[in-house]
Protein backbone atom coordinates (compact mmCIF):
# COMPACT_ATOMS: atom_id res chain seq x y z
CA UNK A 1 0.00 0.00 0.00
CA UNK A 2 2.66 2.40 -1.13
CA UNK A 3 -0.03 4.54 -2.29
CA UNK A 4 -1.88 4.96 0.55
CA UNK A 5 1.39 5.57 2.99
CA UNK A 6 2.29 8.29 0.59
CA UNK A 7 -1.31 9.84 1.03
CA UNK A 8 -0.93 9.27 4.72
CA UNK A 9 2.63 11.37 4.87
CA UNK A 10 0.67 14.09 2.76
CA UNK A 11 -1.87 14.66 5.05
CA UNK A 12 -0.47 14.85 8.34
CA UNK A 13 2.24 17.09 6.07
CA UNK A 14 -0.82 19.24 5.48
CA UNK A 15 -2.04 19.11 8.82
CA UNK A 16 1.27 20.18 10.37
CA UNK A 17 1.62 22.81 7.79
CA UNK A 18 -1.91 23.89 9.01
CA UNK A 19 -1.51 23.69 12.34
CA UNK A 20 1.90 25.90 12.22
CA UNK A 21 -0.09 28.51 9.82
CA UNK A 22 -2.62 29.31 12.82
CA UNK A 23 -0.37 28.86 15.28
CA UNK A 24 1.92 31.89 13.39
CA UNK A 25 -1.48 33.32 13.14
CA UNK A 26 -2.55 33.35 16.36
CA UNK A 27 0.84 34.54 17.76
CA UNK A 28 0.43 37.42 14.97
CA UNK A 29 -2.90 38.66 17.12
CA UNK A 30 -2.35 37.54 20.44
CA UNK A 31 -0.11 40.56 21.40
CA UNK A 32 -2.92 43.66 21.84
CA UNK A 33 -2.22 46.06 19.23
CA UNK A 34 0.08 49.06 20.07
CA UNK A 35 -1.71 52.37 21.38
CA UNK A 36 -0.46 55.66 19.20
CA UNK A 37 0.51 57.61 21.43
CA UNK A 38 2.60 60.00 20.06
CA UNK A 39 -0.14 60.65 17.97
CA UNK A 40 -2.59 61.49 21.30
CA UNK A 41 0.18 63.48 22.83
CA UNK A 42 0.37 65.57 19.77
CA UNK A 43 -3.32 66.61 19.64
CA UNK A 44 -3.06 67.50 23.11
CA UNK A 45 -0.43 69.34 22.79
CA UNK A 46 -1.72 71.38 19.61
CA UNK A 47 -5.32 71.61 21.48
CA UNK A 48 -3.54 72.72 24.60
CA UNK A 49 -2.02 75.54 22.34
CA UNK A 50 -5.10 76.73 20.45
CA UNK A 51 -6.15 77.01 23.90
CA UNK A 52 -4.05 79.38 25.26
CA UNK A 53 -3.80 81.13 21.82
CA UNK A 54 -7.88 81.84 22.68
CA UNK A 55 -8.82 80.41 19.87
CA UNK A 56 -12.36 79.75 21.85
CA UNK A 57 -12.88 83.05 21.12
CA UNK A 58 -11.78 83.64 17.30
CA UNK A 59 -12.45 79.74 16.09
CA UNK A 60 -14.62 78.01 18.80
CA UNK A 61 -15.78 75.57 15.99
CA UNK A 62 -12.46 74.36 15.00
CA UNK A 63 -11.43 73.87 18.61
CA UNK A 64 -14.23 72.12 19.35
CA UNK A 65 -13.67 69.93 16.40
CA UNK A 66 -10.47 69.13 17.40
CA UNK A 67 -11.38 68.07 21.11
CA UNK A 68 -13.85 65.71 19.90
CA UNK A 69 -11.43 64.02 17.24
CA UNK A 70 -9.58 63.46 20.24
CA UNK A 71 -11.86 62.06 22.04
CA UNK A 72 -13.15 59.73 19.19
CA UNK A 73 -9.43 58.80 19.20
CA UNK A 74 -9.18 57.66 22.67
CA UNK A 75 -12.66 55.73 22.37
CA UNK A 76 -10.92 53.88 19.36
CA UNK A 77 -8.15 53.23 21.63
CA UNK A 78 -10.01 51.46 23.53
CA UNK A 79 -11.62 48.88 21.71
CA UNK A 80 -8.03 48.51 20.41
CA UNK A 81 -8.86 50.10 16.44
CA UNK A 82 -5.33 51.86 16.92
CA UNK A 83 -5.42 52.45 12.88
CA UNK A 84 -8.67 54.55 13.49
CA UNK A 85 -7.52 56.32 16.93
CA UNK A 86 -4.06 57.10 15.47
CA UNK A 87 -5.92 58.71 12.07
CA UNK A 88 -8.39 60.52 14.30
CA UNK A 89 -5.36 61.90 17.00
CA UNK A 90 -3.83 63.41 13.74
CA UNK A 91 -7.20 64.74 12.09
CA UNK A 92 -7.24 66.50 15.95
CA UNK A 93 -3.74 67.62 15.57
CA UNK A 94 -4.67 69.62 12.28
CA UNK A 95 -7.56 70.69 13.14
CA UNK A 96 -6.51 72.18 16.52
CA UNK A 97 -3.56 73.41 14.58
CA UNK A 98 -6.01 75.61 12.31
CA UNK A 99 -7.81 77.09 14.67
CA UNK A 100 -4.37 78.26 16.57
CA UNK A 101 -3.78 79.66 12.78
CA UNK A 102 -7.43 81.09 12.40
CA UNK A 103 -6.84 82.55 15.54
CA UNK A 104 -3.64 84.34 14.64
CA UNK A 105 -5.11 85.72 11.05
CA UNK A 106 -7.93 87.57 12.94
CA UNK A 107 -6.13 88.82 15.51
CA UNK A 108 -3.44 90.23 13.29
CA UNK A 109 -6.78 91.54 10.84
CA UNK A 110 -7.99 93.11 14.23
CA UNK A 111 -4.43 94.98 15.15
CA UNK A 112 -4.24 96.44 11.55
CA UNK A 113 -8.00 97.94 11.37
CA UNK A 114 -7.15 99.28 14.96
CA UNK A 115 -3.44 100.71 13.22
CA UNK A 116 -5.59 102.19 10.39
CA UNK A 117 -7.81 103.48 12.35
CA UNK A 118 -5.53 105.52 14.14
CA UNK A 119 -3.95 106.79 11.54
CA UNK A 120 -7.74 107.63 9.99
CA UNK A 121 -8.63 109.77 12.86
CA UNK A 122 -5.22 111.87 13.22
CA UNK A 123 -5.53 112.55 9.93
CA UNK A 124 -8.95 113.55 10.56
CA UNK A 125 -8.34 115.27 13.34
CA UNK A 126 -5.40 117.27 11.56
CA UNK A 127 -7.49 118.11 8.59
CA UNK A 128 -10.44 119.94 11.47
CA UNK A 129 -7.45 121.42 12.56
CA UNK A 130 -6.56 122.89 9.26
CA UNK A 131 -10.04 124.26 8.88
CA UNK A 132 -9.64 125.76 11.97
CA UNK A 133 -6.89 127.84 11.33
CA UNK B 1 -2.90 24.26 -38.80
CA UNK B 2 -0.92 23.20 -35.64
CA UNK B 3 -2.12 26.58 -34.18
CA UNK B 4 -5.91 26.21 -35.82
CA UNK B 5 -5.72 22.75 -33.90
CA UNK B 6 -4.49 24.55 -30.90
CA UNK B 7 -7.27 26.74 -30.94
CA UNK B 8 -9.82 24.80 -31.59
CA UNK B 9 -8.80 22.92 -28.82
CA UNK B 10 -7.86 25.75 -26.42
CA UNK B 11 -10.68 28.32 -26.89
CA UNK B 12 -12.60 27.74 -23.53
CA UNK B 13 -9.33 28.37 -21.93
CA UNK B 14 -8.08 31.45 -23.60
CA UNK B 15 -11.00 33.17 -23.14
CA UNK B 16 -10.79 32.68 -19.77
CA UNK B 17 -7.70 33.76 -19.48
CA UNK B 18 -8.25 37.07 -21.87
CA UNK B 19 -11.20 37.58 -19.61
CA UNK B 20 -9.28 37.62 -16.35
CA UNK B 21 -6.28 39.51 -17.70
CA UNK B 22 -8.84 42.16 -18.99
CA UNK B 23 -11.05 42.56 -15.29
CA UNK B 24 -7.31 42.75 -13.86
CA UNK B 25 -6.49 45.84 -15.90
CA UNK B 26 -10.12 47.24 -15.81
CA UNK B 27 -9.31 46.96 -11.42
CA UNK B 28 -6.03 48.38 -12.45
CA UNK B 29 -7.51 51.43 -14.66
CA UNK B 30 -10.21 52.25 -11.69
CA UNK B 31 -7.29 52.02 -9.18
CA UNK B 32 -5.04 54.81 -8.70
CA UNK B 33 -8.16 56.85 -9.40
CA UNK B 34 -7.92 59.55 -6.74
CA UNK B 35 -9.92 59.34 -3.45
CA UNK B 36 -13.50 61.72 -3.43
CA UNK B 37 -12.72 64.91 -2.36
CA UNK B 38 -9.47 65.05 -3.27
CA UNK B 39 -10.09 67.25 -6.54
CA UNK B 40 -11.44 69.86 -4.57
CA UNK B 41 -8.52 69.48 -2.03
CA UNK B 42 -6.30 70.31 -4.84
CA UNK B 43 -8.48 73.21 -6.52
CA UNK B 44 -8.33 74.68 -3.35
CA UNK B 45 -4.47 74.33 -2.91
CA UNK B 46 -4.37 75.76 -6.48
CA UNK B 47 -5.57 79.04 -5.84
CA UNK B 48 -3.84 79.93 -2.99
CA UNK B 49 -0.74 78.86 -4.79
CA UNK B 50 -1.78 81.04 -7.82
CA UNK B 51 -2.51 84.18 -5.42
CA UNK B 52 -0.65 86.79 -6.44
CA UNK B 53 1.00 88.21 -3.29
CA UNK B 54 -0.42 85.21 -0.50
CA UNK B 55 1.33 82.76 -2.57
CA UNK B 56 5.14 83.88 -1.75
CA UNK B 57 4.44 84.90 1.92
CA UNK B 58 4.40 80.75 3.18
CA UNK B 59 6.52 78.50 1.86
CA UNK B 60 6.81 76.08 4.03
CA UNK B 61 3.33 75.86 5.06
CA UNK B 62 2.66 75.77 1.28
CA UNK B 63 5.06 73.02 0.93
CA UNK B 64 3.97 70.94 3.65
CA UNK B 65 -0.01 71.59 2.17
CA UNK B 66 1.34 70.52 -1.55
CA UNK B 67 2.69 67.31 0.25
CA UNK B 68 -0.93 66.51 1.88
CA UNK B 69 -2.41 66.90 -1.29
CA UNK B 70 -0.37 64.58 -2.76
CA UNK B 71 -0.63 62.09 -0.23
CA UNK B 72 -4.57 62.36 -0.73
CA UNK B 73 -4.76 62.46 -3.89
CA UNK B 74 -3.22 58.92 -3.92
CA UNK B 75 -5.08 55.52 -4.27
CA UNK B 76 -6.09 54.06 -1.83
CA UNK B 77 -8.01 51.08 -3.31
CA UNK B 78 -10.87 50.14 -1.59
CA UNK B 79 -10.26 51.88 1.99
CA UNK B 80 -12.48 54.41 1.61
CA UNK B 81 -11.87 55.78 5.50
CA UNK B 82 -8.03 56.28 4.63
CA UNK B 83 -9.09 58.04 1.71
CA UNK B 84 -11.15 60.59 3.73
CA UNK B 85 -8.83 60.58 6.42
CA UNK B 86 -6.51 61.71 3.80
CA UNK B 87 -8.47 64.28 2.16
CA UNK B 88 -9.53 65.83 5.02
CA UNK B 89 -5.68 66.34 7.08
CA UNK B 90 -5.07 67.76 3.08
CA UNK B 91 -7.82 70.07 3.47
CA UNK B 92 -7.10 71.34 6.84
CA UNK B 93 -3.52 71.97 6.23
CA UNK B 94 -4.43 73.88 3.09
CA UNK B 95 -6.71 76.40 5.30
CA UNK B 96 -3.81 76.35 7.49
CA UNK B 97 -1.80 77.59 5.02
CA UNK B 98 -4.04 80.02 4.11
CA UNK B 99 -4.58 81.62 7.61
CA UNK B 100 -1.15 82.00 7.64
CA UNK B 101 -0.85 83.58 4.65
CA UNK B 102 -3.52 85.95 6.05
CA UNK B 103 -1.57 86.14 9.01
CA UNK B 104 1.54 87.33 7.41
CA UNK B 105 -0.30 89.71 5.15
CA UNK B 106 -1.63 91.54 7.78
CA UNK B 107 1.79 91.96 9.08
CA UNK B 108 3.73 93.32 6.31
CA UNK B 109 0.95 95.58 5.64
CA UNK B 110 1.49 96.38 9.38
CA UNK B 111 4.63 98.34 8.27
CA UNK B 112 2.71 100.09 5.87
CA UNK B 113 0.55 100.65 8.16
CA UNK B 114 2.61 101.75 10.85
CA UNK B 115 4.63 104.17 8.39
CA UNK B 116 1.35 105.67 7.28
CA UNK B 117 0.60 106.21 11.24
CA UNK B 118 3.72 107.84 12.12
CA UNK B 119 3.76 110.02 9.53
CA UNK B 120 0.15 111.09 9.81
CA UNK B 121 1.60 112.04 13.79
CA UNK B 122 4.63 113.70 12.25
CA UNK B 123 2.21 115.85 10.57
CA UNK B 124 0.15 116.63 12.74
CA UNK B 125 3.02 117.29 15.39
CA UNK B 126 4.69 119.47 12.81
CA UNK B 127 1.34 121.17 12.28
CA UNK B 128 0.95 121.74 15.79
CA UNK B 129 4.76 123.18 15.62
CA UNK B 130 4.08 125.40 12.93
CA UNK B 131 1.12 126.55 14.46
CA UNK B 132 2.74 127.19 17.56
CA UNK B 133 5.79 128.88 15.73
CA UNK B 134 3.31 131.20 13.76
CA UNK B 135 1.22 132.53 16.84
CA UNK B 136 4.99 132.96 18.82
CA UNK B 137 6.16 134.62 15.91
CA UNK B 138 2.75 136.47 15.91
CA UNK B 139 2.81 137.53 19.19
CA UNK B 140 6.66 138.90 18.75
CA UNK B 141 5.49 141.21 16.02
CA UNK B 142 2.52 141.97 18.26
CA UNK B 143 4.84 143.32 20.83
CA UNK B 144 7.70 144.82 18.57
CA UNK B 145 5.02 146.90 16.69
CA UNK B 146 3.78 147.85 20.08
CA UNK B 147 7.22 148.49 21.59
CA UNK B 148 7.84 150.41 18.43
CA UNK B 149 4.53 152.33 18.77
CA UNK B 150 4.98 152.78 22.21
CA UNK B 151 8.79 154.17 21.29
CA UNK B 152 7.56 156.56 18.64
CA UNK B 153 4.85 157.63 20.66
CA UNK B 154 7.11 158.01 23.50
CA UNK B 155 9.54 160.22 21.12
CA UNK B 156 6.42 162.04 19.92
CA UNK B 157 5.37 162.84 23.10
CA UNK B 158 8.71 163.81 23.69
CA UNK B 159 9.14 166.06 20.68
CA UNK B 160 5.65 167.81 21.47
CA UNK B 161 6.43 168.14 25.39
CA UNK B 162 9.93 169.87 24.03
CA UNK B 163 8.16 171.91 21.36
CA UNK B 164 5.29 172.90 23.93
CA UNK B 165 7.77 173.89 26.36
CA UNK B 166 9.50 175.99 23.35
CA UNK B 167 6.32 177.78 23.02
CA UNK B 168 4.95 178.16 26.46
CA UNK B 169 8.95 179.82 27.32
CA UNK B 170 7.98 182.06 24.32
CA UNK B 171 4.97 182.84 26.10
CA UNK B 172 6.36 183.75 29.23
CA UNK B 173 3.62 181.79 30.62
CA UNK B 174 4.03 180.45 34.15
CA UNK B 175 2.90 176.77 35.02
CA UNK B 176 0.52 176.67 38.18
CA UNK B 177 -1.89 174.40 39.11
CA UNK B 178 -4.58 175.82 37.15
CA UNK B 179 -2.15 175.52 34.06
CA UNK B 180 -0.52 177.77 32.45
CA UNK B 181 -0.73 181.48 33.15
CA UNK B 182 0.19 184.35 31.19
CA UNK B 183 -0.12 187.85 32.70
CA UNK B 184 -0.88 190.65 29.84
CA UNK B 185 0.59 193.36 31.59
CA UNK B 186 -1.13 196.81 31.69
CA UNK B 187 1.09 198.03 29.34
CA UNK B 188 -1.51 196.80 27.01
CA UNK B 189 -4.47 198.96 27.80
CA UNK B 190 -4.62 202.16 28.19
CA UNK B 191 -5.95 203.48 31.66
CA UNK B 192 -9.33 203.18 31.99
CA UNK B 193 -9.66 201.95 28.72
CA UNK B 194 -10.44 198.27 27.57
CA UNK B 195 -9.43 198.38 23.87
CA UNK B 196 -5.82 196.45 23.23
CA UNK B 197 -3.16 199.21 22.55
CA UNK B 198 -1.54 198.25 18.77
CA UNK B 199 2.18 196.68 19.41
CA UNK B 200 0.94 194.58 22.59
CA UNK B 201 -0.16 192.12 20.75
CA UNK B 202 2.75 189.91 19.53
CA UNK B 203 2.06 188.43 23.16
CA UNK B 204 -1.86 187.40 21.83
CA UNK B 205 -0.05 186.42 18.95
CA UNK B 206 2.51 184.23 20.10
CA UNK B 207 -0.87 182.74 22.47
CA UNK B 208 -3.13 182.22 19.52
CA UNK B 209 -0.46 180.08 17.10
CA UNK B 210 -0.57 178.17 20.61
CA UNK B 211 -3.94 177.46 21.06
CA UNK B 212 -4.12 176.85 17.42
CA UNK B 213 -1.50 174.22 17.50
CA UNK B 214 -3.27 172.90 21.30
CA UNK B 215 -6.49 172.61 20.09
CA UNK B 216 -7.44 170.56 23.30
CA UNK B 217 -6.53 173.38 25.64
CA UNK B 218 -9.26 175.83 26.82
CA UNK B 219 -8.74 179.15 28.09
CA UNK B 220 -9.81 181.42 31.05
CA UNK B 221 -9.63 184.81 30.38
CA UNK B 222 -9.32 186.94 33.66
CA UNK B 223 -9.51 190.81 33.63
CA UNK B 224 -7.96 192.59 36.95
CA UNK B 225 -7.57 195.86 37.91
CA UNK B 226 -6.12 198.72 40.77
CA UNK B 227 -8.36 199.99 43.05
CA UNK B 228 -8.65 203.48 41.82
CA UNK B 229 -12.07 204.06 41.14
CA UNK B 230 -15.33 202.19 42.15
CA UNK B 231 -15.74 198.23 42.64
CA UNK B 232 -18.44 198.39 40.59
CA UNK B 233 -16.74 200.23 37.71
CA UNK B 234 -13.57 197.87 38.39
CA UNK B 235 -15.74 195.13 37.72
CA UNK B 236 -17.10 196.51 34.41
CA UNK B 237 -13.19 197.74 33.02
CA UNK B 238 -11.94 194.29 33.78
CA UNK B 239 -14.36 192.56 32.51
CA UNK B 240 -14.40 194.55 29.41
CA UNK B 241 -10.67 194.09 29.17
CA UNK B 242 -10.53 190.36 29.70
CA UNK B 243 -13.49 190.30 26.60
CA UNK B 244 -11.62 192.60 24.70
CA UNK B 245 -9.03 189.91 24.69
CA UNK B 246 -11.16 187.46 24.47
CA UNK B 247 -12.31 189.31 20.92
CA UNK B 248 -9.27 189.54 19.70
CA UNK B 249 -8.49 186.18 20.46
CA UNK B 250 -11.70 184.77 18.70
CA UNK B 251 -11.18 187.35 15.57
CA UNK B 252 -8.08 185.04 15.18
CA UNK B 253 -9.33 182.33 15.13
CA UNK B 254 -9.97 180.60 17.97
CA UNK B 255 -13.43 179.53 18.92
CA UNK B 256 -15.10 181.47 21.37
CA UNK B 257 -16.64 178.12 23.12
CA UNK B 258 -12.32 177.73 24.34
CA UNK B 259 -12.21 180.94 25.99
CA UNK B 260 -14.15 182.06 28.73
CA UNK B 261 -13.73 185.89 29.35
CA UNK B 262 -14.83 187.21 33.13
CA UNK B 263 -14.49 190.41 35.06
CA UNK B 264 -12.75 190.04 38.61
CA UNK B 265 -12.24 193.79 39.15
CA UNK B 266 -9.79 194.52 42.42
CA UNK B 267 -10.54 191.50 43.92
CA UNK B 268 -7.49 189.64 43.71
CA UNK B 269 -4.16 192.16 43.71
CA UNK B 270 -0.80 190.75 42.83
CA UNK B 271 0.82 193.67 45.00
CA UNK B 272 -0.57 196.23 47.30
CA UNK B 273 -1.83 199.20 45.65
CA UNK B 274 0.69 201.68 47.40
CA UNK B 275 2.65 202.89 44.97
CA UNK B 276 2.28 203.30 41.08
CA UNK B 277 4.36 200.52 40.09
CA UNK B 278 2.55 198.19 42.51
CA UNK B 279 -1.14 199.09 40.70
CA UNK B 280 0.39 198.97 37.05
CA UNK B 281 1.29 195.36 38.16
CA UNK B 282 -2.42 194.86 39.89
CA UNK B 283 -4.05 196.48 36.54
CA UNK B 284 -3.69 193.05 33.99
CA UNK B 285 -5.18 190.23 32.26
CA UNK B 286 -4.52 186.70 32.82
CA UNK B 287 -4.59 184.34 29.93
CA UNK B 288 -5.62 180.87 32.14
CA UNK B 289 -4.61 178.12 29.41
CA UNK B 290 -6.26 174.94 31.28
CA UNK B 291 -4.72 171.53 31.32
CA UNK B 292 -5.91 169.42 29.27
CA UNK B 293 -8.32 166.52 31.36
CA UNK B 294 -6.29 163.47 29.51
CA UNK B 295 -2.65 164.96 30.50
CA UNK B 296 -2.42 167.00 33.38
CA UNK B 297 1.16 167.30 33.97
CA UNK B 298 1.98 167.27 30.45
CA UNK B 299 2.02 171.36 30.94
CA UNK B 300 4.27 170.97 34.62
CA UNK B 301 7.35 169.22 32.79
Amino acid sequence: MPVLKRINRMCRLFVAATLAGAVLLVAGCAGTPMAPTAALNDAELAIQAAEKDEASLHAAAELDDARQKLKLAEQAVVKEDMVLAERLANESTVTARLASARTEATKAVAINQEMSRTAEALIEEMQRAGDRQ
Amino acid sequence: MNILNMNHVRVPRMLAVAAAVSIAVASCATAPQSPEGSAEVRSKLSELQSHPTLANKIPVEMREAEAAVVVAEASVGKDVALGEHRVYMADQMVEIATARAATRDAEDQRAMLGQKRDQARLDARTREADRARREASMAQSEVESARASAASNEAAAVAKSKEMQQQIDALQAEATDRGLVLTLGDVLFATGKSDLKSGGNKTLDKLVTFLNEYPDRNVDIEGHTDDVGSLEMNQTLSQHRADSVKSYLTKNGIKSVRLEAKGLGETQPVADNDTDSARQQNRRVEVIIKNPPSEPTASTN
